[in-house]
């Protein structure tokens, strides 16, 4: 490979890495920043994300073979990269002001969120163990850094004190169980470990120690019940933005790493991971919707939600089908839910976001009169969470409509009863918010929000109606993404 | 020579002699202790690995190599958040950091 | 035979050292303890002739690492009360878990055929890693220093006075 394709598939990362650069720069050079400054450094990380997706688009699929064989650029990771670097500039978007009143420093956030960013589109790209281990770790460092941004506030350190010890045990168990594969089949190099290992012998000894170990370190960032325990903490403390990016990007992230490993490397395993990650799913999505049944703090509740969207969306994995001809091949539900759920989530967010910074509260009790107060954060609200909940016309039905086929697909019939006994569930604690915003009464100060937020709520909007109702391309995009992985035409 | 099963034995015995110290501890810096010797546990298995099965290609050592990079910045960036909660909340117990508990 | 008395002395340090880490009441105790720990692994690497990584042990995981600890015990000294509990509640369930674990791993290690050569270690080793770092593993070792110098700006953003 000439080193002009090496620079034109990395131009992506390399655009972002340097924005991170000159943000830093540009921020030592002003010290604190006024509110000008912070809108120039706002719309200087927009641009560089920008800047980044057109390049992604561009030259993003230049090279089909992985660079140096450390990094692919293959659809899959295209897919996955562009969904990062929208997540981002939505959040970047949603922040401006936020830190206003918290800290001082306030350049070095949006400089560590394009960090973050570069890290998230280095993990998905992984072909390599070691790859992959530095683009995990250097995702989780950032994220505690992200966390733990508001350092006067005790919430927010407890809350990345808490992230960063789960992090690194996680990581830990990870790092064991990518010594294993190695060990067994003497290469990092994930196209070659799947048959490295189908001839070495190794049987269910290995996998399920290998299994169970790998997922502590993916399930991690996902959230994956029993590697969970961090969020709704992590959730509540960290500055809203945060929150708002860690429910999607390192989401997104562990999802596609967990899908690359297991069909790629642990395909001889695959017995024996779908029965793990099934179970997992189940108890995900319902445990994940019995705790956030309770949740009086609404960050806690989108936690515990996100936690059960994990559930329904590792069905995808689960359920995967390969060979058939057939719209519904699981992995391609994987990537249209997370999609759709990056835009309802990022949306509703946004709501939260203008609602704190008015209130000063996350409690969902003060969203009692919000229609009265600000009747776009009530409205849009109420298709996020009919879009959480899987309501037709919303982009949250087409990504369940997408798992759960392919659960009834491959017969899996318990999986996707189970998931669909969870959404009702669901739909009693989201629609609580519902009945808060428009059938009690409370303060009817009205609420002014950000324009930068209300283009977030707006375009999330949109996003959502039209992945609901105009689902066909986002569905060839999701279904052409996993080809590449050898799951289903 | 000895066999690698004895260096892998070894390598599980601190790896999970480290997750005791990290479920048992309620220290956060204890609980890092516990981390830092899994990580070590990890290291011992990449080094055996390297030496009895593939010496001649370099990837587990190198591997290593980077293991204890990370681990230099992991306890830097962990050790930054302790000290900015001991600002804040006079305490490094991590049960008695319990300001969202429930 | 002299090279299994030198695995065993070596793999008792780092055992030893390791249980010390996890049981002392005192911190301090257990910072040092770690040290010992490490110094036993680092023997070990020398049995598998890995000199290098052995040096890479000591100068990173004791000159750094470990003295990092310290300090920060050091640091936040006076707030931990002496009488306080090191342990909590749940502790034999972590003995549980960690003991379960380690008669999996066991089994697992006598059990996996691991694909042994009984080839010698290439003389130019250090060599080699050298030129793997600039040469197949370049990717990675841009995005470790990427890394490295995120996770200082970072510490230096969480850590620093007011």
């Amino acid at each position: 490979m000439s080193a002009v394709e090496i620079l034109q598939a990395f131009a992506p990362e390399l655009v972002l890495f340097l924005g991170a650069l000159v943000l830093l720069a540009l921020d030592m050079a002003w010290r604190r920043l006024g509110e000008g400054k912070e809108a120039t450094i706002l719309s200087l990380a927009v641009a560089f994300v920008i800047l980044s997706l057109l390049l992604l688009l561009g030259f993003g699929k230049a090279s089909a073979l992985p660079i140096w064989g450390m990094l692919a650029s293959d659809q899959f990771a295209f897919f996955f990269k562009g969904l990062a670097l929208i997540g981002t500039g939505l959040v970047l978007l949603s922040s401006y002001r936020y830190l206003e009143g918290h800290t001082p420093y306030r350049g070095e956030f949006y400089a560590f969120l394009l960090l973050v960013t570069l890290a998230i589109m280095l993990v998905v790209g992984a072909v390599n163990l070691l790859m992959l281990y530095l683009a995990f770790e250097f995702l989780s460092l950032t994220s505690y850094i992200l966390v733990g941004y508001l350092r006067e506030e005790g919430k927010s350190s407890e809350a990345a004190i808490k992230y960063f010890l789960y992090g690194v045990t996680a990581s830990a168990m990870m790092l064991y169980g990518i010594s294993l594969l190695y060990g067994v089949t003497g290469t990092l190099d994930l196209v070659k470990i799947g048959p490295a290992l189908a001839s070495s012998g190794a049987g269910s000894w290995l996998a399920f120690p290998a299994i169970v170990l790998l997922l502590a370190g993916f399930g991690f960032k996902i959230a994956l019940v029993p590697f969970h325990q961090w969020s709704p903490d992590t959730y509540e403390g960290a500055p809203t933005p945060v929150t708002a990016f860690l429910s999607v990007g390192p989401k997104a992230a562990g999802f596609a790493v967990l899908a690359r490993v297991f069909i790629t490397a642990l395909s001889r395993f695959q017995p024996e991971w779908v029965s793990v990650l099934a179970g997992i799913s189940m108890v995900t999505m319902t445990l994940g919707n019995l705790v956030a049944l309770r949740q009086e703090n609404i960050k806690r509740m989108l936690a515990y939600s996100s936690i059960a969207h994990a559930g329904y969306i590792l069905i995808g994995l689960v359920c995967l089908v390969s060979g058939v001809t057939s719209n519904f091949t699981g992995l391609n539900g994987v990537l249209i839910y997370l999609l759709a759920y990056l835009f309802t989530n990022l949306g509703a967010f946004a709501v939260v976001i203008a609602v704190e910074r008015a209130t000063g509260s996350n409690r969902i009790a003060d969203y009692a009169g919000l229609v009265k107060r600000e009747p776009l954060l009530a409205g849009a609200m109420i298709v996020f969470l009919l879009s959480l909940i899987g309501i037709p016309g919303t982009g949250g039905f087409v990504g369940k409509f997408f798992v759960f086929g392919a659960a009834i697909q491959v017969q899996f019939y318990v999986l996707a009863l189970v998931g669909v006994i969870n959404s009702v569930i669901s739909a009693f604690y989201y629609l609580n918010v519902v009945r808060h915003m428009f059938f009690l009464r409370g303060e009817e100060k009205p609420i002014a929000v950000e324009l930068t937020l209300k283009w977030v709520i707006v375009a999330s909007l949109i996003a959502v109606f039209v992945i609901g109702l105009y689902p066909h391309p986002f569905i060839s995009l999701g279904t052409k993404a996993v080809q590449i992985l050898g799951v289903a035409f | 020579m000895v066999p690698l099963s004895w260096y892998l034995l070894v390598a599980a015995a601190l790896f999970c002699i480290g997750l005791y110290g990290v479920l048992a501890r309620r220290n956060a810096i204890g609980i890092l202790m516990g981390v830092e010797l899994m990580l070590n546990a990890v290291n011992l298995n990449l080094v055996a690995f390297w030496r009895y099965v593939n010496p001649s290609d370099l990837s587990g050592l190198v591997f290593a190599i980077f293991v204890i990079a990370v681990a230099a910045a992991e306890a830097a960036v962990g050790l930054a958040i302790i000290i900015s909660i001991y600002r804040n909340r006079d305490t490094v117990n991590v049960e008695e950091v319990d300001l969202m508990r429930g | 035979m002299g090279m299994q008395i030198a695995f065993f002395l070596f793999s008792l340090i780092a055992i030893v050292g390791a249980i010390l880490v996890v049981t002392t009441k005192r911190l301090f105790h257990s910072a040092l303890a770690l040290v010992l720990s490490f110094v036993g692994v680092a023997g070990l690497y020398i049995l598998l002739e890995a000199e290098f990584l052995a040096a890479l042990q000591i100068l990173i995981y004791v000159g750094a690492i470990a003295i990092l600890i310290l300090f920060a015990i050091m640091l936040t000294r006076h707030l931990m009360d002496p009488k306080a509990r090191a342990f909590n509640e749940q502790w034999w369930v972590a003995a549980l878990v960690a003991g379960f674990l380690f008669l999996v791993l066991m089994a697992m290690i006598l059990r996996v055929p691991w694909p042994i050569k009984a080839a010698a270690v290439p003389e130019n080793v250090i060599e080699g890693l050298g030129s793997s770092f600039v040469g197949e593993y370049l990717v990675p070792f841009e995005v470790a220093s990427v890394l490295l110098m995120a996770a200082l700006i970072g510490a230096i953003i969480i850590a620093r006075e007011r």
